[in-house]
Parts: C-alpha cells; structure tokens; sequence
C-alpha cells in the first residue's frame, strides 16, 4: 500500500490523506520555501486532527487556533495554565512535578506546569493571532523554546528549563533568563507552540550562523546555540549598536513574525 | 544606491493596484505583488479591496527582489543585488544574513524626529545580502512602486521599508484640534503630528507599509470629498487635501449633551487616490474644543 510522507514531521500516512495523521500539517499543499531558505510551517486546517499515543488533537480556528485534546485514559499533557480555554469538569488537574521553583518566579516563568490526565477533553489557545506550531520529537530528541511559547505537550515529553548562560545573553538575548526545555527518551512526543504572526523554519548546517531578532526567536534544536552579539550600527542619540542573536547550527531554527514582546511574557 | 529602470516594458496588462504595466505571464503583479488571477472586489460604495500580496510572491526592484512570507504577519524578505540597499527602522528587523552591511541612515534633525516619536535613526541594508522585516499587527503588507517624480503622503509608522533613493521626510500634520485640558490648552493630532512624505525624483523607487487589519482605496475626482474616521487613514496622493469635519448627532435640544457624542471625521478631497485600513485607532475624545486647524460643522 502507498504511504505519503509528510513534508514537515516525516511521518508515513495513508495515500487518501489529507492532513498528516501525527502533526496535522495538509499533506495536499506544496511546501512554501523562500529564496532564502525559510520555510514556512504548516498552516494546519480548520478543524484538522491528528493522533498522539491514544488520544487526539483537533485545531480549530485560523486567526488565534484553539488546540482541542481528547484525552484517553492513561495519557495526559502538560502546559501553563494560563493557556487553558477551556475543559471538561471530569479532567482532572495537577502539579507537573518540577523542581527550581524559586528560580523559576525569579525569572517571570510560572510557579508551577499544570499537568491533566484523561479521559476527558481540554483546550488550550493563546492571547495573539498566529499559529499552532506542532513539532513531533522522536525518541531521544531536545528542543528548546520560547518561553511561554508552550501551549502544550504530551506526556511522554520531559519538560525542563534551561537557564541562558551569560549575562549578555540574558539582558539582550531576547528570550528572558531561561529557555523551555522538551526531551523525549523512549517514546515519541509531541510538542504543541504558539508562535505569534507566521512561523518560519530554517535548518542550519554545522557552523552555519543566522541572525535573528531575539524577539523572533521561537524554538531549536538543542544542538543550535544562541548567543546575543551586538551590531556596530548606531540606533539613537546615545545609544550604540542593536543586539541580535546569533544562531548557529546544526540543527532547526523557528522564527515568528510578529516579534512583539507581549504583556503575558 | 538603487537604481530601478524606467519602469517595466507594457505587455497590455496595468495593474489595478499599483497602476504600472508589467508582464501579466505570472500570477502576481511583479511590481507590488498582488494577485493578477483574480477579479477586483470592489464595494458598491466603490473601495477597492487591496488584495494580499500572495505567499511567497516576488516584488523586482532593481536588481533584487523582495519576497513576501506570510498572511497573518507577513515577513518581507529582501534579497539585495550589490550596491542595492533599502531603509528600515531597526525596530522592524527581523532577521538579517551574516553578509549583509547594515549602517545608519539618517535624514533630517534628531530633535524633530525625536519629538515626533520616530526612530531616531534609520537603518540602511546593502547588498548583497538578505535581510528579513516585520511589524507587530496582523494585516497587510502594501506594496507601492513609486513612479519617478511622483510622491505620497503616509501616516506615521507605517513605514517598512524603502528603496534607498525614495526621498523621505515629513510635513506637519495638516489637522489638528485645540482642547482644554484642566487650566491649560493642549493641540491634538487626529492622523498624528507629523505626515511621511515619499517622493522620487529622477528613478522609480518602492515604497512598503505595514497595514494593520485589511486595506481599502479608493480614486477621488477632482473636487469629491470623503469622510473617514482620522485613525484609519494609510495613505494618499500628495494632491489630496485634509481637512476636519464634526457632526454632532440630534439630542433632543439638549446642546451640552451632543459634545459628548460629537464625531469629528477627517475629510479627504481629491483629486487623487486614498487608502484607508480596517483596524484604526479610536478616536479621543474632545469635551473642550476651543480651535482647530479648520472644521466645518453639521448638527442634526
């Protein structure tokens, strides 16, 4: 039987698909890849629905996506909670169990993830237009994010945070003084982000660089390093230089176009 | 310094938006990007819908190109022939390739620029090179090559990019409200208190702005005026004119209570083309009005 390989996780489907079955990317659009070599994430149809272990991830809405989980019993995600619209009264909620908690309100993260368990529905959208971003890690995968990009993920992702080395890195860096952190190690995960505006994604080979604007930066693999290096170009009367992040590979790079930082970071 | 020949070769096809002849072969218009296979949405009022730059399209200035990435917030990736260059505000960067030369532009006085809540300094890119811009807002990017000798008037922080030859600089607001605030009088600018003005002299040049929501144009004939709420203004030619028009709706007699429901309009005369956007800022109010630069008025 015909399979169709998915253009954005890789994952195998069925030939008469039309949405991949493990990221909800169409599987019948072309990709969009600019001259310059970013590509375009899936924009994930309304209503498109894909599978994580026993349970189910429909996307509604285009302008600000609502990512809506069915839960089977013995799985569960996590998230912040203040990305929860809304969910049935039966799912039950709980502490992800995490440790550096002080460090962690120091650094304007929440206190605490909030993890739920199924059977039950729950969904999660965030406060801007823009889209949901669905990365698949496969086993024994890292990548880092935004913070508070999250929107969820699965429970066999290991969710950590990761403290940007530098003082540079942390005051023009962008990103706040930590970057989340998923791992997957013996099953597979899925990793649901928002990113505000569209998202565009790059693959840098070894030692290729980008510069980004911090703002922009979405997520990484965890073998891209990031570091904020100042431009000689003058911005104002006093100040000197604009300070960008350096990107530089191997490994995938996503950006976001509306690079606002909004009241919620 | 970007030079762009005297516009492309006509093939028969002008298009509807940018008001340029080009090759019509492709989808898209190769001079601002918008659609060319599809029929015009025009209201019955007669605004013209400005379509979206299509996804991925290709807008040729010079010897280099700007792609357009993108539909909620698209991101305006320019590719750079050598001694090409466009002008930016840094705050729009995106992101930019390691070989591209960035270096300061500057035009005009930093105090009036300062006052007037712009970018002190503008950002030059030169090629060759990438360098990627976006804004905050959903919306449009609106392309609009600029014919040599021909100009336009832009709200303020509109602005996205430039080729490096368009002269820009800015004009007092030509509307604007005197108001009592406490024991002093304060002046109000409807549209903001200063104007962009682009302008080309010699070569074509390409202008981008950043929309917020969706654009609507529109041609006004010499002489015919529109009302428009001030906050929604983009852009339009330099021979249209500004003025300031209030209405204040019927209150049964009670006079004092028609200031609190006054809508002050801005009124566009033509001749020449407008733009108006649907995400506009709301409007202030003007409980103690005492001069303006110019009104007329209608009580119902």
């Amino acid at each position: 039987m015909d399979r169709l390989e998915c253009q954005w996780c890789h994952a195998q489907n069925p030939a008469d698909a039309r949405s991949c079955e493990h990221c909800g990317a169409p599987l019948d659009k072309a990709n969009l890849v600019s001259d310059s070599g970013w590509r375009e994430a899936p924009r994930l149809r309304d209503m498109a629905k894909f599978q994580f272990s026993n349970s189910t991830c429909q996307v509604e809405g285009e302008l600000v996506p609502v990512a809506e989980i069915n839960l089977s019993p013995g799985d569960g995600v996590i998230f912040e909670h203040h990305t929860m619209l809304w969910k049935d009264e039966s799912v039950p909620v709980g502490v992800y169990p995490l440790g550096g908690g002080l460090k962690r309100s120091l650094a304007g993260m929440p206190y605490v993830v909030t993890q739920a368990g199924g059977p039950g529905r729950i969904a999660f959208s965030r406060d801007a237009a823009g889209e949901i971003v669905t990365l698949l890690l496969h086993p024994s995968m890292e990548i880092d994010a935004r913070e508070h990009a999250f929107l969820a993920a699965s429970h066999s992702v290991r969710y950590s945070f990761e403290r940007i080395k530098g003082l540079a890195n942390i005051l023009h860096g962008g990103s706040g003084m930590y970057l989340d952190r998923f791992v997957t190690s013996g099953e597979p995960g899925i990793v649901l982000l928002h990113g505000y505006g569209n998202v565009f994604e790059r693959t840098l080979g070894a030692g290729e660089k980008i510069l980004v604007e911090p703002g922009g930066f979405l997520y990484k693999d965890s073998s891209v390093t990031m570091q904020a290096v100042q431009l000689n170009v003058r911005t104002g009367l006093i100040r000197h230089g604009m300070y960008v992040a350096e990107m530089t590979g191997p490994g995938r790079v996503g950006i976001q176009s509306m690079y606002h930082h909004h009241a919620s970071e | 310094m970007t030079t762009v020949a005297s516009g492309p070769a006509h093939t028969g096809y002008t298009c509807r938006y940018c008001r340029l002849p080009s090759d019509a072969t492709g989808t898209y218009c190769p001079n601002c990007g918008a659609p060319v296979d599809v029929k015009a949405t025009v209201s019955d009022s007669g605004w013209v819908e400005q379509p979206a730059v299509r996804d991925m399209a290709k807008i040729q200035f010079g010897q280099s190109y700007c792609q357009v990435e993108g539909t909620l917030v698209p991101s305006s990736d320019f590719a750079l022939a050598p001694d090409d260059g466009v002008v930016f505000s840094h705050h729009t960067l995106l992101w930019v390739g390691p070989g591209t030369h960035l270096e300061p532009w500057s035009k005009g006085s930093f105090f009036n620029r300062s006052f007037a809540g712009m970018p002190l300094v503008l950002m030059r890119a030169s090629g060759p090179g990438h360098v990627a811009l976006s804004e905050d807002h959903p919306g449009e990017v609106v392309a609009l090559p600029i014919p040599a000798g021909r100009g336009f008037l832009v709200r303020e922080h509109s602005f996205l990019a430039a080729t490096d030859n368009i002269d820009f600089t800015w004009l007092n607001s030509p509307v604007w409200l005197r108001v009592q605030k406490g024991n002093d009088t304060e002046y109000e600018y409807p549209i903001g208190p200063y104007i962009d003005h682009f302008n080309c002299g010699q070569s074509h040049g390409l202008l981008l702005l950043h929309c917020p929501g969706n654009l609507f144009v529109r041609d006004l004939a010499p002489g015919q005026s529109i009302l428009i709420q001030p906050g929604s203004w983009v852009y339009s030619d330099t021979s249209v004119n500004f003025s300031l028009h209030a209405e204040y709706p019927a209150s049964g007699g009670l006079r004092w209570g028609s200031f609190e429901y006054r809508t002050i309009w801005m009124r566009l005369t033509g001749p020449g083309r407008v733009a108006v956007r649907s995400i506009f800022e709301k409007p202030e109010r003007h409980p103690g009005l005492v001069g303006s630069s110019g009104m007329t008025h209608q009580r119902w």
